[in-house]
């Protein structure tokens, strides 16, 4: 384990990586580091007909399919696009699949309204272009020219927040490959190695911000994350990523399964509100994605350990569920109160169980806030 | 092996005994297991009838099953089929397949009522191994087809629940995954609903013959997750399918025997279902021993076609050695019915839980075999569609099968390493090409690069999947991968276009010669219409009866269809038909082919649509929930249907019955319209009214009467029902009247009604004005008090709806509602005007449709046309006089017998002795009106003098 308060996926399962690397005896595309069969197994988990001599624990919680389009789109001509609500495990997938494939998952931009194409291409040291002239020392290769130069994969985060003449940037990277530098005389071209490609993720929220250019839809191939519905892997998906999280912490802490089932159940019965609300008024401004299920298990986790019992109480997470979820007053508020009293307090009344404290401590946190 | 490529198997081998090792309780039972999977295979290779496992929509089984036959010659096939389907099975030849065998029974007899109408239908497909067996059978001579399954009527007899819980009455649900043969549960979200899906084969318990899946969900999971797939239809496709398509006779029935054993006896699944299909097995094997007794065919010369989970049967009667100990129970009084109905693969595939699409895959899977194999396949002679060669009488080519190993074919099965099939490449070309295609025309942006992206793309899939050859699925997954993008930019995505592609759903039909009775004579009757009604999609209908005067009978026929069938098989866009209206001139949109089932699920409930529309009728007027409103539409449907005037006067009669018996007045306003219907009718279509419609009207006048009081006190009855009940009274009072009936009892009804509501209490004051015990002074004094009184001013709004209401009763009122509710809204506070506004519109618009043109045109001749004219415009119920103090002397000439009483004193004057009245007798005025008349004529006035005196 390093000492990062957040290791990328290459530093934090380089053991299992360089293991599995060991034991791939299958073909390789290009320059890849692992066979797209073991980068699946590496990011879904092995099972004992895989017949390992060691268990790969599941990484990504979704679709198989998704993953082997995905691996198989990077073995392609195409960029990978992975587009999907957020918190679906976009980002996740992608760090992932870069790690296993390259071992590299850090070549990233990040799409924002400032993004500019340098960030994309290259921009100059200034400095040293006022003492030695424009040449390749002086250039600063962006994360995109990097991979391209290592053979490695890219990655572009939130695409669509970027301005349509940086997304046009990209056409040419990914269909011919190189990127010219016409400021220098010599050597100006640098040329895309084998295992080159691009990931990239976009939020389907934000549809319509900044549209993708049909040129540049046509050079990715779109790969669908949907939100995770299924009870069963959702549960798993919390559990996994909130152990991991709470790592970071030195917190080693056994989420029990009735409140991980209490906390479940009710984005469940929040989502399931928001389907049916008719404006957008009338449902919580949050997406309520797996994402954020972690986020609200994370915080009521640590808040009981540092300033309560040091075991989590249905209360602490009734509170941690209202403050992460009521983002705007009065509407947000209104909606979870009516969910407590709705919803909950029956439930608390016929079920017992932690109901009837998760009711308490919402109530507490709703009268708190307002 | 020769034939089979060594290691064939090695795939589904690994499979099959991780799950062993997964599913067997340690060990020992593993062993167990797989000893017992040897004895299961060699027990049913050994018997001498030769018993052959399919699976359904299984290519390979369809294959292996037309080698099987052309080479053994069977002279008996004995097929796991309904034994009740024999008769219906020749018919197939009418038709274009997908279709399904139906066994329908509408009324039930010895099953609970609530599981009626009992429904099985038993799809088949051209790529089945069951359809080449009833192809050979029936279309070669000297060769006898015998089905042996348990009949219809068992399979409801034999429902689990039928067994244990009678009492709930709960009807097998054809979509519940314990369902015997009906398993559901399709684990691709996209697939359409099961509703649509299903909908050609509606409600129907499903049967498929060679159900072989693992009837333990956990079992089925472990398999798909081992096996890298999505679900059932492509683990089968990609373990047993494809290895098994080229295989020889004996590895086929081993391997399919093996399979069917593994999952019986890894996990056999609810117990009540392995009892159903013990009991199965032993009725089948039963029946073929009493058939090769009774024959005496030698078993060698037969073939016993059976799903794979029953050729390892372990049940004492298997064999044609075996006990007979069975009893097959008799079969109930239910009266079946047998057809066949259209189905399709979508239809298939939604009731039996397949994947979508994966019918369709199998489909186009069995022709590519075809082409490959060169196995010539067996078709009946006049089947239509599909477009393949017919099989022909000419002898056919000797198929070379794959000869036969010496022995021990399962060792070298398990043995066996796997290989690689070759790769088709030409065609998985044409598909991406195809595919892109299909996606430009569906609005995709996509272009040659796509499906050279596609075609890459499979290719690289199928190799992460371990698959020599990409498949249909590996090919929908790299399509959808290479040409979705994050919008479908027409109806259809991709995902749904490669399903199209790869065959799409195909829809089978009923030919005209297949069809009962009744369907062929609807299409008979409606010929002169000189449309293709067989077949699928909507067909307009022009019918100028005017001019055609032969059309009319084509428009009897469509307006009973409508009645029938379910919307959208007959649906009139110009024209209407109502007591006492025809149309000269018609258009229809008729979608007879879409809506077969329908129609041939009518032909068993009779031989002509006017016998089962009178079927129909009789049955909803006996119903024991009828009502008198429910039953009178069977009259009124009766007459306009099917004429004459028998049924409608039987229905009349019974009408008469229920609403004697009624205690409720719930149907009082649908009783009021259609009686009112009925008499218009009646009056001017016949001579005299039919007797039943005048006892209705007497009965209803008697029985409203009587409800009455209870009515307007009691809160359950609606204000609109109590004032349908006085538009009964009032409207037919002269009918009833001239029936001999009293208007005292109305009038004592009304004495007797105390409303505590107010909107009721307003409607007897409307029914006392109709009925002269009421003034309209008295009425409009009462309505001012109410809106002088501020403790009252509240309640005002209330009453005013119940005024409204008495519209109905009483139309003649219709200017003194105005009157009130100009009152309201010039007189009435805004807190209390404002809040009832709305109720009023809700009032005006649900039960005034009627009302309110009455209201409008009362209004529109009360209130002045012109904006000029307002300023002087006074209210006409402010213009008159405000009413004096009511006179209570009685006007002496209009008193009537007084001059009889002045004639013959000597009674008042007895009586107001005995009362203790001083009075005189006054004279009668002289100038009475008419008094000048009777004067000039007094021989009519002596006349009746002289009558009266001397009476």
């Amino acid at each position: 384990m390093s000492d990062l308060l957040r290791a990328p996926a290459e530093i934090k399962y380089a053991e299992e990586l360089d293991w599995l690397e060991s034991v791939d005896d299958s073909p390789k595309p290009f320059s890849w580091r692992l066979s797209p069969k073991m980068v699946r197994l590496f990011i879904l988990g092995s099972e004992r007909s895989d017949g390992l001599e060691r268990e790969i624990p599941q990484k990504w919680f979704g679709d198989r399919s998704l993953v082997e389009r995905s691996i198989v789109t990077l073995a392609s001509d195409r960029g990978l696009l992975l587009i999907g609500d957020p918190g679906t495990g976009k980002s996740w997938l992608a760090e992932l699949l870069s790690a296993a494939i390259c071992r590299s998952s850090t070549l990233v931009v990040q799409g924002t309204a400032g993004t500019t194409e340098d960030h994309i291409k290259y921009s100059w040291n200034v400095s040293m272009v006022i003492a030695k002239g424009q040449s390749r020392e002086s250039m600063i290769p962006s994360p995109i020219m990097t991979a391209m130069e290592t053979g490695a994969i890219g990655r572009f985060e939130e695409l669509t927040r970027s301005t349509s003449d940086v997304q046009d940037a990209l056409i040419s990277i990914l269909s011919e490959k190189y990127i010219s530098v016409p400021e220098l005389d010599s050597d100006s071209i640098v040329f895309a190695q084998p295992g080159f490609s691009v990931i990239a993720t976009a939020n389907s929220r934000d549809r319509g911000v900044n549209d993708l250019s049909s040129a540049l839809k046509r050079r990715f191939n779109f790969v669908r994350i949907p939100v995770v519905t299924n009870k069963k892997s959702e549960a798993e998906i919390v559990r996994f990523r909130t152990k991991e999280l709470l790592r970071r912490h030195q917190l080693e802490l056994d989420v029990p399964p009735t409140l991980l089932d209490v906390l479940l159940q009710s984005f469940g019965d929040l989502r399931a509100a928001a389907a049916a609300a008719g404006s957008d008024d009338e449902k919580l401004e949050s997406a309520l994605s797996t994402a954020e299920q972690i986020g609200v298990l994370e915080d009521a986790v640590l808040h009981s350990d540092f300033f309560g019992e040091r075991a989590l109480t249905a209360r602490a997470l009734a509170s941690s569920l209202v403050g992460s979820l009521a983002r705007r007053e009065p509407e947000d508020l209104a909606i979870l109160n009516k969910y407590l009293h709705g919803v909950v307090e029956p439930r608390s009344r016929e079920d017992g169980g932690p109901w009837p404290e998760f009711l308490e401590g919402g109530r507490d946190a709703i009268a708190t806030l307002s | 092996m020769s034939g089979t490529p060594e290691g064939t198997f090695e795939a589904l081998r690994a499979q099959l005994q991780e799950a062993a090792a997964t599913f067997a309780d340690g060990p020992g039972a593993l062993e167990g297991i797989l000893l017992g999977l040897v004895d299961d295979v060699d027990r049913a290779v050994r018997e001498p009838l030769e018993i052959f496992p399919v699976c359904h929509h299984s290519p390979a089984s369809a294959i292996a099953m037309t080698r099987r036959l052309r080479e053994k010659q069977p002279k008996v096939v004995y097929l796991e089929l309904c034994e009740d389907m024999a008769p219906i099975l020749t018919e197939l030849r009418n038709c274009r397949l997908p279709v399904a065998l139906q066994a329908f029974a509408t009324e039930t007899d010895g099953f609970p009522a609530a599981w009626a109408p009992l429904s099985v239908v038993a799809p088949i497909t051209e790529a089945s191994a069951e359809y080449q067996a009833i192809a050979y059978a029936l279309d070669t001579p000297g060769v006898e087809l015998v089905l042996v399954d348990r009949s219809s009527d068992h399979v409801f007899q034999w429902d689990p629940r039928a067994r244990h819980s009678e009492d709930t009455a709960a009807r097998p649900d054809p979509s519940d995954p314990s369902d015997p043969d009906g398993v559901s549960g399709s684990s691709d979200p996209d697939a359409p609903t099961a509703g649509e899906a299903a909908a050609p084969h509606g409600d129907a318990v499903g049967l498929e013959i060679g159900d072989l899946r693992p009837r333990f969900a956990e079992l089925e999971e472990h398999l798909l997750r081992h096996g890298r797939v999505r679900h059932w239809s492509e683990w089968w496709h990609q373990y047993v399918e494809l290895p098994l398509g080229d295989s020889d006779h004996d590895t086929y029935r081993q391997v399919m025997i093996l399979i069917g054993s593994l999952f019986r006896r890894l996990a056999p699944g609810d117990p009540g279902r392995v009892r159903v299909d013990e009991d199965r097995e032993r009725h089948m094997w039963t029946r073929m021993r009493e058939h090769l007794a009774a024959t005496g065919t030698d078993p060698e010369d037969c073939l016993y076609v059976c799903g794979a989970f029953h050729a390892a049967s372990r049940v004492e009667e298997f064999g044609v050695h075996g006990n007979d100990t069975f009893e097959i129970g008799p079969r109930s009084a239910t009266q079946w019915r047998h057809g066949l109905i259209p189905s399709s693969h979508a239809a298939i595939e939604a009731q039996f839980g397949l994947a979508a699409g994966s019918v369709s895959i199998a489909a186009t899977l069995w022709a590519k075999n075809l082409r490959r194999t060169r196995v010539q396949p067996y078709r009946l002679t006049g089947q239509a569609g599909g477009g393949r060669p017919k099989a022909g009488k000419s002898a056919p080519p000797a198929i070379p099968a794959p000869a036969v190993p010496p022995s021990d074919k399962l060792t070298g099965f398990l043995r066996q390493p796997p290989t690689l099939d070759r790769l088709d490449e030409a065609e998985l070309l044409g598909w991406s090409v195809e595919i892109v295609r299909a996606a430009r025309r569906n609005g995709y942006l996509a272009s040659t690069a796509d499906a050279i992206a596609v075609f890459e793309t499979s290719i690289l899939l199928a190799g992460m999947r371990d698959r020599a050859k990409p498949t249909p699925y590996d090919f929908q997954d790299a399509a959808v991968t290479c040409v979705e993008k994050d919008t479908v930019p027409g109806r259809r995505d991709v995902r749904r276009l490669v399903e199209i592609m790869m065959g799409g759903d195909r829809t089978g039909q009923v030919g005209y010669e297949a069809l009962p009775p009744l369907a062929r004579d609807v299409h008979d009757r409606l010929a002169p219409l000189n449309l293709k009604l067989q077949q699928r999609g909507v067909r307009r209908a022009l019918l100028d009866i005017a001019g055609r005067p032969e059309l009319e009978q084509c428009s009897d026929v469509l307006w009973i269809l409508r009645r029938l069938l379910p919307q959208g098989a007959a649906r009139p866009i110009m024209g209407e038909r109502s007591l006492g209206e025809r149309s000269i001139q018609e258009s229809w949109d008729l979608a007879l082919g879409t809506h077969q089932r329908a129609l041939i699920e009518l032909g068993y409930e009779g031989v002509s649509i006017e016998q089962v529309l009178e079927q129909r009728l009789r049955r909803t007027a006996h119903a024991p929930d009828a009502t008198a409103a429910t039953v009178l539409e069977t009259v009124e449907d009766a007459v306009l249907h099917l004429g004459g005037r028998r049924l409608a006067d039987e229905l009349g009669n019974r009408a008469l019955e229920v609403l004697s018996t009624e205690r409720g007045v719930d149907g009082a306003p649908e009783v009021l319209h259609r009686i009112r219907r009925l008499l218009a009718y009646y009056r001017t279509s016949e001579p005299v009214l039919p007797p039943w419609i005048e006892s209705f009207v007497k009965t209803g006048y008697a029985h409203y009467c009587t409800l009455l009081p209870t009515a307007f006190t009691d809160d359950d009855a609606t204000v609109r029902q109590v004032a349908a009940m006085l538009g009964f009274l009032f409207s037919m009072e002269s009918l009833a009247l001239s029936l001999g009936c009293d208007r005292t009892q109305l009038e004592l009804a009304l004495a007797q009604s105390h409303p505590q509501s107010h909107t009721k209490t307003a409607l007897l004051w409307a029914a006392r004005t109709h009925l002269g015990g009421l003034s309209r002074e008295d009425l409009r004094a009462r309505c001012d008090e109410l809106l002088g009184n501020p403790l009252t001013v509240a309640a005002y709004p209330r009453y005013l709806s119940g005024f409204l209401h008495a519209l109905e009763p009483v139309p003649g009122l219709s200017d003194f509602v105005v009157e009130a509710v100009s009152n309201a809204f010039a007189r009435l506070p805004d807190a209390v005007l404002l809040p009832w506004l709305p109720t009023l519109l809700t009032t005006l618009r649900s039960g005034g449709a009627e009302l309110a043109p009455l209201l409008i045109r009362e209004a529109a001749r009360t209130f002045p046309g012109t904006l000029a004219e307002l300023d002087t415009w006074t209210p006409p119920w402010l213009a008159r006089p405000h009413p004096g103090p009511l006179e209570h002397t009685p006007h002496p000439a209009v008193a009537p017998g007084h001059s009889l009483l002045a004639a013959h004193p000597a009674t008042c004057d007895a009586l107001a002795d005995r009362l203790g009245c001083e009075g005189t007798w006054a004279a009668a005025a002289p100038a009475a009106p008419g008094a000048a008349l009777v004067a000039r004529h007094p021989a009519a006035g002596e006349a009746l003098e002289a009558l009266l005196a001397g009476g």
